[in-house]
């Protein structure tokens, strides 16, 4: 069963007044962080014409389109078109919104009417997102410590010592993209490397 | 003063244009019609620079023809915070990271000719390149920023982050997302944010940093 939570991103690659892409099974999200650190996500199309609000720019709590400027506030209506100061948009220039909640230092979307909340992952710390051009098999394959579906765990051999590590699946039309974690108090740098090292390799496996 | 042979939407160009720009040098821009005149191609342009490739920096007797080389005179002349630290290990990766600038202009940046300026090549082979030299820079900026850091070498930006930034920003212009790459984004980010950063087609400054012009 596809799960209703999906990760899309890491909070530290979000910083606050920061907007990035993410998406949903397929659905392409503008995942961005407000002044005062609210996270939310949004489809990734201004209502005018189309452009990926994920290119746009925050300002305090709004988030306004790249291309002619148009501002929308936390509830995703249009507050303001700059060609036209004058005019209050109507209510109906919405941009429609999804679920997102913060836990853990993982960004989760899922569609807006979700009930309940992500899994937790307690003693995990973020480590990076890596994008791969393979299958979840291919990574299970070259890594037997690792198992489950959308999200992989295992204890695995960084730097010489047996260490936690958790990959969220999220599914992409290239491949997938994993959000990594490793337990509190791991060297990141080696953990950085040896996720690197499990690319290559699950990636040769999957062109194999 | 300091004559740049230059072509607007030229990512080398711009490299040179930004690094002045954030030195504060004045440059004499001379505009070169690189397309579609292809005059950086006659036989007049020859006479200074044989190679036939863009930018050109001119100052007195001194002919530059390299942009990596330009970043280095213009830091020395103006900014030598700019060359980067000193020490062994640092002044080394500084070289690393203007040969590695290289290998994006081989890639990102001959994707971003083909699908641009109608650049005849392998472009499958040029964007592939240019997500696995992302992949290293990637792989790099996260370790930087794992200890702290925010650019590629020292506490401070560096050539080495001008050399490498223009064909990175200007990726998607050769259809190579950054969407898979935070470290590298947040990093672009950094750089669009410093003092005296200024723009070129393509590359836009961070409009968040100003007032919204209606209450400025």
């Amino acid at each position: 069963m596809t799960p209703r939570w999906i990760a899309t991103g890491l909070s530290q690659d979000l910083p606050k007044a920061v907007a990035m892409a993410g998406h949903w099974q397929g659905q392409d999200l503008a995942v961005w962080r407000s002044a005062t650190g609210r996270v939310q996500a949004w489809n990734d199309r201004c209502p005018h014409r189309g452009m990926r609000l994920s290119h746009g720019f925050v300002r305090g709590e709004t988030l306004a389109c790249i291309y002619h400027g148009w501002v929308y506030g936390a509830d995703g209506v249009c507050k303001h078109i700059p060609a036209h100061p004058a005019l209050t948009p109507p209510a109906t220039i919405r941009v429609a919104a999804f679920a997102c909640v913060e836990q853990d230092g993982v960004i989760w979307v899922a569609p807006a009417d979700t009930v309940g909340a992500p899994v937790a992952l307690r003693g995990l710390q973020p480590l990076r997102s890596i994008s791969l051009t393979c299958d979840v098999a291919a990574v299970l394959a070259v890594e037997p410590a690792l198992s489950g579906g959308d999200a992989l765990r295992g204890l695995v051999q960084i730097g010489g010592q047996a260490c936690e590590v958790c990959l969220l699946v999220q599914h992409n039309a290239a491949g997938l993209t994993l959000h990594a974690l490793c337990a509190v108090g791991v060297d990141r740098i080696a953990a950085s490397r040896w996720v690197e090292d499990l690319r290559r390799r699950a990636e040769r496996k999957g062109a194999a | 003063m300091i004559r740049l042979y230059d072509y607007v939407l030229s990512a080398s160009c711009y490299k040179i244009r930004l690094m002045a720009a954030l030195l504060g040098v004045k440059l004499d821009q001379e505009a070169v019609d690189f397309h579609p005149g292809r005059a950086h191609k006659s036989v007049a342009f020859a006479q200074l620079n044989p190679a036939g490739t863009l930018p050109v920096l001119v100052d007195g007797d001194l002919i530059l023809t390299e942009s990596t080389a330009m970043l280095v005179y213009l830091a020395q002349l103006a900014g030598r915070d700019w060359l980067g630290p000193l020490d062994p290990k640092s002044a080394a990766q500084v070289q690393h990271w203007l040969a590695f600038s290289g290998r994006l202009a081989a890639s990102l940046g001959m994707a971003r000719l083909h699908d641009m300026l109608l650049y005849e090549g392998d472009i499958d082979a040029w964007r592939a390149q240019g997500h696995a030299a992302l992949r290293e820079l990637e792989a790099a900026l996260s370790e930087r920023r794992f200890a702290g850091g925010v650019w590629l070498v020292g506490d401070a930006p560096s050539i080495a982050d001008i050399a490498c930034f223009p064909n990175v920003a200007l990726s998607q212009d050769g259809g190579v997302s950054l969407d898979a790459y935070p470290s590298v984004r947040l990093w672009t980010r950094a750089i669009r944010a410093l003092d005296r950063f200024v723009e070129m087609p393509g590359i836009h400054r961070l409009h968040e940093l100003r007032p919204a012009p209606e209450v400025a």
